[in-house]
This record gives structure tokens, sequence and C-alpha cells, in this order.
């Protein structure tokens, strides 16, 4: 163990002055080829190019999958979460930048990726993606300019690939864990049988 | 070292919503309708979820600390390598907590600050301390196994970021208990004397375990704004017999005693005696067991544990450590980082 942590620490001096909080993203892992991509989690960085790595460290890690993408938070745009399940509108259009679409299918789930429409503004895309793409089974819609996503990698080819992860997995230990208990109850029933065996005939 | 958000909830609180949005706010989550950030709710709810979600981000960045301690002195590469992979769990766990607490409106800094000047609180098992290989196995089989007990339960709340914040961590708790599990099977399977070491480790972190859940509610909890607001969905008695229904006997399987035992101040056990009370009520399908020392409990939380000042100040020292870092990749000018 390290002195540092051995070693019980006085502070003398007052904190250092405030850092500002960095900017935060929103993480999303996509498990295989044609999969959406769904929500993993946050991240705070300064910038893109950490925002990519943190999500490659992190969550890239965290389970296999062949995707990572991420945005700055505050360039996602929340519809309102509907109580019930959102119906389809009437606002089409094809004009103005790609805004990719998120969909929420239950409140507390996780977003994930549906698609793309065109639109000029947050506001409109929102009411274009709700015709696009509520069909009665989601309760929100977040949209986010494609061009303000980030991919870590678009060749579907897994990251980390030369990992091997069951260690870091439940199932992972679920073979070795029944083994063991297997053979603690099996020596302790033949204890027990030992036991009877000798009071009982010897 | 997982953990699970258990602090003391303020019950006798002064609500002053607008009645008419306050009861269609309790009537959509007596409904089972989760919150979302950009529905209404009572102040007096975001500031009891923030001081929920913000002391279990502090429990989660606290708790990796004494697990870190043991990576560097792992028996074998594979428990190195779980072991780095659960602490590196536990603080991404904090990270997408300290997210969810920005959003009801408090800086990450902010929280950063205030639990390294001790303002805000984080769980009370990471006060003790962790002084071998058995104690690891232990955090993971019992703590981690009570985390995952508590937290299927918190998955169930009312506040949606949480909900499915709490629904991530549970697939990676779920490693945390299973990894510890398997410790512990090893090393009541070992020598003589790792088995004297799991049992002294067993000693230590049982009567933490059953303090984990914390202290009994009140009588009326269900119509308290916690249990009421469902931030919390179960009785802390409810969850600590469920654990105990579930962990006594298979330490007794493994060949483990339960024990009642006394402390000294460094967290060490001085006395044992054999817990008398465990035993299974066949009409009920209860273990029943001796409380925890529940004045210790409130030692703890006081500040008082074995290692409350050793934890915060290592976090404060990562905290001002780190704070150039900080500072360069935001392009802020930098100093000469402090000495260690």
């Amino acid at each position: 163990m390290s002195k540092i942590r051995e070693t019980f620490i006085n502070f003398d001096a007052d904190l250092p002055s405030p850092t500002p909080d960095h900017r935060q993203w929103v993480v999303y892992t996509c498990k295989r080829a044609g999969a959406p991509y769904k929500w993993a989690g946050y991240l705070e960085a300064p910038d893109t190019e950490l925002a990519l790595q943190y999500a490659r460290e992190h969550y890239g890690l965290d389970e296999a999958c062949i995707g990572i993408i991420c945005h700055d938070h505050t360039d996602g745009t929340d519809g309102p979460y509907g109580l019930e399940p959102l119906l389809p509108g009437e606002a089409h259009g094809d004009d103005g930048d790609c805004w990719t679409v998120f969909t929420l299918v239950h409140r507390g789930g996780n977003h994930q990726t549906a698609g793309n429409v065109k639109a000029p503004d947050a506001d409109t895309a929102l009411q274009r993606a709700t015709s696009a793409f509520a069909d009665g089974k989601i309760r929100s819609i977040r949209v986010v300019k494609s061009d303000r996503i980030y991919m870590t990698n678009d060749d579907e080819s897994p990251i980390w690939p030369t990992h091997d992860m069951t260690y870091k997995l439940a199932k992972g230990y679920s073979k070795n864990v029944r083994a063991k208990w297997a053979r603690f109850r099996d020596e302790r029933t033949y204890e027990q049988y030992r036991k009877e065996d000798i009071s009982k005939h010897f | 070292m997982s953990g699970a958000a258990n602090p003391v909830m303020p019950s006798d609180i002064t609500i002053n919503a607008d009645p008419e949005k306050l009861a269609e706010f309790e009537s959509r989550i007596a409904d089972g309708v989760l919150i979302e950030p950009g529905d209404w709710m009572p102040d007096e709810y975001r500031a009891m979820m923030l001081r929920m979600a913000e002391h279990h981000a502090n429990s989660e960045i606290i708790g990796a600390l004494p697990e870190g301690e043991w990576i560097t002195r792992a028996p074998s590469m594979l428990r190195k390598l779980a072991l780095t992979a659960k602490v590196q769990d536990e603080v991404g766990h904090g990270q997408m907590l300290y997210r969810v607490s920005q959003e009801l409106g408090k800086s990450r800094d902010d929280m950063l600050r205030d639990l390294v000047t001790g303002k805000t609180k984080y769980h009370n098992c990471f006060n003790y301390p962790c002084p071998t290989w058995a104690d690891i196995a232990m955090v993971q089989w019992l703590i981690d196994g009570a985390a995952i007990m508590n937290q299927k339960t918190l998955a169930d709340g009312a506040y949606g970021p949480y909900v499915r914040t709490m629904n991530r961590i549970n697939m990676e708790e779920a490693f945390h208990f299973k990894s510890g599990e398997d410790m512990v099977l090893t090393l009541m399977s070992g020598t003589k004397g790792q088995k004297t070491m799991t049992q002294q480790a067993f000693d230590r972190w049982w009567p933490i375990s059953l303090m984990f859940f914390g202290p009994e509610d009140k009588p009326n909890a269900e119509e308290l704004p916690p249990m009421k607001w469902r931030m919390k969905v179960e009785r802390n008695d409810s969850l600590r017999q469920r654990f105990v229904n579930r962990f006594a006997p298979a330490a007794i399987d493994l060949g483990l005693k339960i024990n009642i035992v006394t402390k000294d101040e460094k967290g060490f056990v001085t006395s044992t005696k054999p817990d008398e009370a465990i035993k299974l009520d066949d009409s009920t399908g209860n273990w029943s067991f001796t409380e925890p020392d529940w004045d210790e409990f409130w030692r703890v939380i006081r500040g008082n544990g074995p290692c409350n000042a050793h934890r915060v100040a290592l976090r404060r020292l990562s905290y001002e450590q780190g704070a150039w870092v900080r500072r360069a990749i935001a392009n802020e000018e930098v100093a000469v980082p402090p000495a260690a």
C-alpha cells in the first residue's frame, strides 16, 4: 500500500478555489450491428476528444459493444414526457439540418436512436420527429443535431476486441460458484453421514 | 464497494407547494407514474431527491477507496483484473449519480467540496477498515449483496433519472456480488489460516451489514414524504430481514459462525460470542438475529468511526491534487501542483 494511504494527512490551508464543472456528455452504446444505440450513462469532459476517449475507456469496457456515440447534454432537446404514449403529429417537411431522433418507450427507461428528420430548428425537429416516430408506443422524443453527435468508431468492430471481459460479468462466475457450493454441500452431507454412521454403527 | 443510498432522510418537513399541483403530483406517484426532469415537482421533493442522489454518489466514490488500496495486493491476476474493474465501476456509478444530482440543481464542484469539508455525508459502512484480503471478499459478498437488495427497491422508485441509473448500476452490482461470493467460497475452501482470516473478516462485517439498511423507520413511515413520494419503497427493517434470510443460512453452510462482537475504536474485534438468536422461525420463514449496536451506528455517522477522517482526508487530497489537472484541461491558467 502506498505511504499516502497509510499516513494520516492534515490540511492546514483552505481548499483551492472552485473549478467550473466541465461539459456534461450523454453516452449511448450499440451492442450489435444494426441495433439502435441505447443510453448508457453520462460523463464529464471539457471537449469532444476527451469525451470520446473517456466514453471508450469507461463505457466500452463496461460491456462489449461495437459503437459508442455521445453528445453534449445541452445539444439535446427533449420533448415533453407524456403520461400517455405519444400519438403522431402532422408536422412534415424536409428542409433544414439533419437531426438524430431518440425515443423513450417508457418513463424511467432509456432513450435509443430511432432515425433522422430534417428541420431548421430543434422545436420543428421535435414536431417532425413526433410525426415520423410517435406510433402510440413511445413516451418522449429527444432530438440532437446530427453533426453534434460524435462517434468513437464507425467500422462496427468490437471496442476492446482482445479483451476477455467474463471476469467482469456475473455470469463469468456462475459456473465456478455453483461448483464450489455443490462441493461444500456434498462435503457437509458426507460429514453428516459419517457422524451418523459412526454414532449408530461403530 | 457499493454505496447504496441510505441517508437518514428528514421526515418532519413542511411542504409549501401549490396544493392542487401537489395533489396531482402525489396522485401520479400513487399511480406508479415516474417523474421526469421536466415535470413539476415540489421543491421539497427536489431537495430530498438531490440529498439522496448526492449521498449515493458520494458513497460510490468514497467506497472505491478501501478497495482501491487492495488492487496492488490482489492474490492473482484474475482477482486484480476483477477488482480493478469493480473499482472502475464504482467510480463510474459516482459519475452517473453526480450527473443525476447536477440535473437537480447542484454543481459537481460544490458537491465534491461539500464532501471533503464534511458538509455532506456518505454511507456509514465505508468508515471501517479492510485489513485483509478476506475483508475485500466480505465487502463484495455482504455489502454489495446488501446494496443490490436495497438498490433493487430504489429502482422501483418514482424519479425517472434515478431509476434508470439504478437499473444500469444494478447490472454491474451483480458482478460485484458474484465475484465476492466466489472469493468467499475460495477462501472457505482453503487452508485453516485462510478460514480463520475469513471468519475474522466476517465478524467485522456482519454487524456492519446489518446496519447497512439504516435504523428502524418511524411507525408511520409510509405516510411520510420519503416513502409517500416513493423515494424509498421498502422499510429498512424489512430489507434487513430479507438480507438476514438470504445470508445467515449461506454463512452457516460455508462453516462461518455468526457472532456478536465488540470492537475497539479502530474497528477491530476485541471479543466474540455466538449469536444465540440466530435461528429459523418455521412459522414465519424468517431468521431471527441480534440487532447491531445502534450506538456505534450513530457514533460513526457523526464522524467518529475508525476511518472517517482518513477517508475524507484521502478524498480531499485527491480533490486538491487534481485541481491543476481540472484547470489545465479546461485551458485555465495553472500553478505548480502541490506536493503530495
